[in-house]
């Protein structure tokens, strides 16, 4: 066999190392954004790279970086939505969030809670919304999120304000109260 | 010039706008009071919702994070599908395995005869033995010569092996597909099955008979053992000289739904190429988890013409341990088969496990394979003198009730 014929069904490993090196930290730290744990963070970025190692490269070839920001971000926010859905059983349950932490102190807790109000929202409003938010919120450049979500730069301005638009009222609507945006 | 559109305002404030654009709009600007106070409204929305989604940023403590040490877990956790495919990890892949599997006996002729192409081969390997029963073991494939590419010095001295001791005395041909049921039975010569809940088959190809007769040549198989670092192992000397004849009937193999091209070789003299090719279809099938392919391969007992003095358990334990087994376990294995009537399917140790069960009227053999991608199975059953195995994806139930389909 050659290495070309194999090229088209398999991962050089070495390559693939580089890959996995290259974006790793970015995509976990984006996907703690996302689901507010690390563990968690690592377990969905593992995920997306193990679908990347399953691709042969050629169907991913030239954009590996937006493949697997789209692939990991999607990912990320399935997890989120499903966690959504368990947490409200939980917390009408429990009450109040994160009860058990009765040593943080009560900014930390403040803090946390608004983190939750808002993983709530984004996981409410449409996913490709909220993959754009997420991801320009880590620090994307437009080029970045066009390769990932594989639109043209020159739509993301528009898009952008919509996915905010959107952001905002959803959270107002589902948090009156709370504070002021 | 008309007001800038939103999206462009926002571009221009996101510092994403060069060259022409960015000149165009900075002089708009200059000159329009709307703009300015649209794109002001812009800015104060952007930092609204900045400063509510940006919360989430994880602290600067938590995001310490190890990419080397990541990736150092992340390859150990897919060790399994990471690792080069040897040839015999190819061999053993799961699609051929109940085609190749047929004997420990059978492994070190099933070596021996690995030149040819892969169909031919695989039945040589179903030729060992007159099946009547199946039995299951369960062997360490990561012991057999793992380290052995098809470029290695054992593998071509295995080649060598075959090309000096192996006479093919009737030659299958190409296969022939055929279009429908009908014709399979007719050419194969008994009745052929197909798997009823899966509607009509992708393909049915019918291989036609073969035969071969080798000389088991003791010096020679020692010396291969010793090259693969298996001296330990010891073929018995009543085995030295014995002349050993297979013929093997037509095979049908019927598949269903998305299953991978397979690509034909082309002539069983250009070895190198038969080979390739025969490889790249095994690693294809070995690879393709995911796939939603069945199939169903219906083929009559071979027959095997052996010196009545030749011991098959003692070769069989050597085939064994080759395999991966202790010695002791070897001998024990070896004492509760029939050698001459049981097709005996090695399967890998770890990741496959096997049942008994009804399937078809009689007692077949269930092997499930858990893979990272969900469940493969392969079910062996004898029938009326023909050995049955269907593969595919799914549990056993999935299994069962596709066997109970067939007509």
């Amino acid at each position: 066999m050659t290495s070309l014929e194999r090229s088209s069904e398999h991962w050089d490993e070495a390559e693939f190392r580089g890959v996995f090196l290259q974006h790793y930290s970015r995509i976990v730290a984006i996907l703690m954004r996302l689901l507010g744990d690390r563990s968690r963070a690592e377990e969905v970025t593992n995920d997306a790279f193990w679908r990347l190692y399953r691709q042969p490269a050629l169907q991913v070839d030239g954009n590996i970086g937006g493949w697997l920001y789209r692939t990991a971000t999607n990912l990320g926010i399935d997890a989120l939505r499903a966690s959504g859905r368990r947490r409200q059983y939980e917390e009408a349950a429990a009450g109040f969030i994160d009860q058990g932490k009765s040593n943080t102190p009560l900014e930390d807790l403040m803090r946390e809670e608004k983190r939750h109000r808002v993983r709530v929202v984004l996981a409410s409003i449409k996913p490709a919304q909220a993959q754009l938010l997420i991801l320009r919120s880590s620090g994307l450049s437009y080029k970045e999120l066009a390769d990932a979500l594989d639109i043209k730069m020159s739509g993301i301005g528009t898009m952008l304000n919509r996915a905010e638009e959107e952001f905002r009222n959803r959270y107002l609507a589902l948090h009156p109260n709370k504070e002021e945006l | 010039m008309s007001c800038i559109h939103d999206g462009n305002l926002r571009q221009y404030l996101d510092g994403e706008l060069a060259g022409a654009e960015l000149a165009e709009i900075t002089e708009h600007l200059a000159s329009c009071s709307d703009c300015v106070g649209q794109l002001e409204n812009l800015r104060v929305a952007r930092a609204e919702t900045e400063s509510v989604v940006g919360t989430l940023a994880p602290a600067a403590e938590d995001v310490a994070i190890n990419p080397a040490m990541a990736y150092a877990q992340f390859a150990s956790q897919f060790a399994d599908d990471r690792e080069p495919k040897t040839w015999i990890s190819r061999l053993l892949a799961p699609r051929w395995r109940p085609v190749w599997g047929l004997a420990a006996v059978a492994l070190i002729v099933a070596v021996l005869m690995s030149v040819n192409p892969v169909r031919v081969w695989a039945q040589r390997v179903l030729a060992m033995l007159r099946v009547q029963k199946i039995q299951v073991v369960s062997i360490d494939p990561t012991t057999l010569m793992s380290s052995s590419g098809p470029d290695s010095r054992p593998y071509k001295l295995f080649n060598q092996f075959v090309a000096d001791n192996v006479v093919v005395t009737m030659d299958p041909g190409k296969p022939q597909i055929v279009s429908n049921l009908k014709t399979a039975t007719q050419l194969a010569g008994y009745p052929v099955r197909v798997i009823g809940n899966l509607g009509a088959p992708q393909s049915i190809d019918v291989t036609g008979e073969t035969a071969f007769q080798m000389t088991v040549n003791r010096d020679r198989a020692t010396t291969l053992l010793d090259e693969i670092g298996r001296s330990d192992i010891h073929i018995p000397e009543s085995a030295n000289g014995a002349l050993i004849a297979v013929h093997i009937p037509k095979t049908v193999i019927s598949m269903y739904g998305d299953c991978p091209v397979r690509q034909r070789y082309r002539s069983h003299n250009s070895e190198s190429q038969a080979e390739a090719l025969a490889e790249r279809k095994l690693e294809r099938m070995a690879n393709v988890k995911d796939t939603n392919c069945t199939y169903l391969i219906q083929a009559p007992s071979p027959t095997v013409s052996v010196p009545p003095d030749l011991n098959m358990s003692d070769i069989a334990e050597a085939a064994l341990e080759l395999a991966g087994m202790t010695p002791a376990e070897a001998q024990s294995f070896c004492q509760t088969v029939d050698w001459s009537s049981t097709l005996v399917v090695p399967i890998p140790r770890n990741s496959s496990s096997y049942e008994t069960v009804t399937v078809d009227g009689v007692e077949g053999t269930l092997i499930t394979e858990t893979l990272s991608q969900g469940n493969r199975y392969s079910l062996l059953w004898i029938k009326n003198g023909v050995i049955h195995s269907l593969g595919g994806h799914g549990n056993s139930s999935d299994a069962l009730s596709l066997a109970a389909s067939l007509r």
